[in-house]
């Protein structure tokens, strides 16, 4: 198998920052991507607004494992491995609901809502020994497991920093997206689900790259001209989208209009700037939000924001709000859960532009996304190719990132490692760096230097 | 509207000459005729899910798959495939939907309800992946002069896991 360093090209210093086509296409790699990224670290599992109250729950993948997070009826949010201890089969089979107690469907054993065991069948006469009896009988608690402002994590693996250390700065960036409500935000009815034919590091990217948007989605960005021409005609209430009150992507800008920040841990913000407007569902917050949040966060709220906190969580809030999980299932193949996120109590009105815009963007059966992931399976045939295996999408931006905060940083006291502040044009790569680096670092007992 | 409009009565025959010729519209890519068998108020719905087993229900309050008011929508959505600035368009799937199990639910005051079951099978030449929608549709008719217009149309969705496009065309 490749080592380290036939993998990724990590020469800073001498300006060069290169992925080896392998990182995508590679069986045994994702194998251990599996082991030691997705099964070996945080992973985001859901919101806390999807279990409101006692006995609610949802479940989940965790890489591979099955996992069951409920709400006990002490109130308690508690993670478990979805898998009976008897025989191993899941307890919990909808995606989510509400059950006080879980009757394994294959031998009986049952589970109350903390995650107890119960009963287990003909227990008496069932001829067990004694050291049967010193085994818990509970459901295997997941070994880590927080919260952080309702957003919901866990792991499988014990060896990993408190949630805090591993979100690290970020915490902000999520404090942005649940802070739009007085209550925090909610997931709206109506989950929607594709696959792709490609890795799932290409969704990693593309939620990141300020470069694909005029060369991936012109027929969208036409498609909003002739919907404004033609409101313009008929003066009727057209299609607008939140991107209307953006420049960021459009290429005619030459003064600091986008950029990126990188964390540690592989997290990343990518965003354009934008103003207030109508164009967004959370206008009517505007006021409320600077009054109560205070000016900084609420001009940042409105901002142009695509947020990864690595592996499998992004955020992205430009054409309308989207929180997208990835969960890789091979080499080639990829699954994407997604819904559309919204502050808790926005009115009707609010809620339905919102949900119109997502539609349109965002759905696989709308304008914008089939035009990436059909990219992104053309990426994954060009993987095959080991002549000039390096890969170059890597290096815009390296002459702009500086270490440490930028002003538009320092403007919500955000301290990420690297900034990157631009024109449209500028569109940095270096942005990606972030996720090979942590990929790395993840994968160093796996892989040879 | 005048007596002949109210009086209207759809037969199942000819729902079934409306729902196939709109099929083979899709199917051939003749795309004005489509969108010509299309009211201008015409309401375009598919739900997403709730749950594995109910579909959203109310379009401004949960998500749908589509959902669009108004034919200039759909216009819209077929600019798109023909303007060579959609990757995901510019090697059309081949499409065949077969349309069957076809129910007059209603039919009074020049509007009708007519409920059917699709597949959709499709290949994909570029990915050579071949795959099929299936589920119900609705359709309300709306007589106008002669004609019987497509009012609104629901498409239910079964399997909602959707493998990287569904297209108008493709459901």
């Amino acid at each position: 198998m490749a080592s380290l360093t036939e993998l990724i090209d990590d020469r800073r210093e001498d300006g060069v920052f290169r992925v080896h086509r392998a990182m995508f296409d590679d069986a045994d790699i994702f194998d251990l991507e599996m082991r030691h990224i997705f099964e070996g670290g945080w992973i985001f599992l859901g919101l806390e607004s999807q279990v409101p109250a006692a006995h609610d729950y949802f479940t989940v993948n965790i890489g591979r494992v099955p996992a069951l997070v409920i709400r006990g009826g002490d109130g308690v949010l508690r993670g478990f491995v979805n898998s009976c201890p008897h025989k191993g089969a899941r307890i919990a089979h909808a995606s989510c609901g509400h059950a006080r107690q879980f009757i394994c469907p294959y031998h009986s054993w049952s589970f109350d809502s903390a995650g107890r065991n119960k009963a287990i069948k003909w227990k008496q006469g069932g001829g067990y020994t004694p050291a049967f009896d010193q085994d818990s009988h509970d459901l295997a608690p997941l070994p880590a497991f927080g919260v952080y402002q309702g957003f919901v994590f866990g792991s499988v693996s014990a060896d990993v920093p408190s949630l805090l250390d591993h979100l690290g700065e970020t915490t902000k960036l999520l404090d942005l997206v649940a802070e739009q409500g007085e209550e925090g935000v909610e997931l709206i009815p109506g989950g929607v689900t594709f696959t792709y034919e490609a890795n799932w590091k290409l969704q990693l990217e593309n939620c990141s790259d300020n470069y694909h948007f005029t060369s991936a989605h012109p027929s969208y960005i036409r498609l909003l001209e002739r919907r404004k021409a033609a409101e313009a005609e008929k003066a009727g209430p057209g299609f607008t989208s939140a991107m209307d009150s953006q420049r960021h992507w459009s290429g005619e800008d030459d003064e600091i209009v986008a950029g990126t920040f990188s964390f540690p841990h592989g997290h990343v913000l990518n965003f354009g700037l934008a103003s207030p407007s109508s164009a967004s569902a959370l206008f009517e917050r505007s006021d409320w939000l600077a009054q109560n949040r205070g000016a900084a966060k609420r001009d940042w709220m409105f901002n142009m924001r695509n947020l990864t906190i690595f592996p499998n969580l992004q955020v992205a809030e430009n054409a309308s709000s989207q929180l997208r999980v990835i969960e890789p299932i091979g080499p080639n193949k990829t699954r994407m859960r997604t819904w559309c996120i919204g502050p808790k109590g926005e009115s009707k009105d609010a809620r339905r532009q919102r949900i119109r815009q997502y539609e349109d963007f965002f759905n696989p059966s709308g304008m914008a996304t089939p035009d990436d992931t059909v990219a992104y399976e053309d990426c994954q045939r060009g993987f095959a190719s080991r002549v000039s295996p390096w890969l170059q999408g890597y290096a815009r931006g390296m002459e702009a990132s500086i270490e440490g905060p930028s002003e538009l940083a320092d403007r919500i006291d955000l301290k990420p490692d690297y900034s990157v502040s631009g024109n449209s044009r500028l569109c940095d790569e270096t942005i990606y760096q972030s996720y090979y680096r942590e990929w790395a670092r993840r994968m160093a007992g796996a892989l040879v230097a | 509207m005048s007596v002949d409009t109210i009086e209207a009565v759809l037969t199942r025959a000819e729902a079934e000459d409306l729902l196939f010729r709109e099929a083979r519209f899709l199917d051939e890519r003749k795309f004005d005729g489509w969108l010509a068998m299309y009211a201008d108020e015409a309401v375009f719905w598919m739900p997403a899910w709730r749950n594995e087993t109910t579909p959203t229900q109310d379009p401004d309050s949960e998500l749908s798959l589509i959902y669009y008011e108004g034919k200039a929508n759909l216009t819209d959505r077929v600019w798109r495939m023909g303007s060579g600035l959609s990757n995901a368009s510019s090697i059309p799937a081949r499409v065949v939907h077969i349309v069957s199990n076809v129910i007059v639910d209603s039919c009074e005051g020049g509007k009708a309800v007519v409920l059917s079951a699709f597949v959709a099978h499709h290949h994909d030449p570029r990915s050579d992946r071949t795959h099929a929608f299936f589920g119900h549709y609705r359709h309300v008719f709306r007589r106008e002069g002669a004609d019987w217009l497509i009012a609104a149309k629901t498409i239910t969705l079964m399997n909602d896991c959707i493998p990287t496009v569904a297209d108008l065309y493709m459901l």
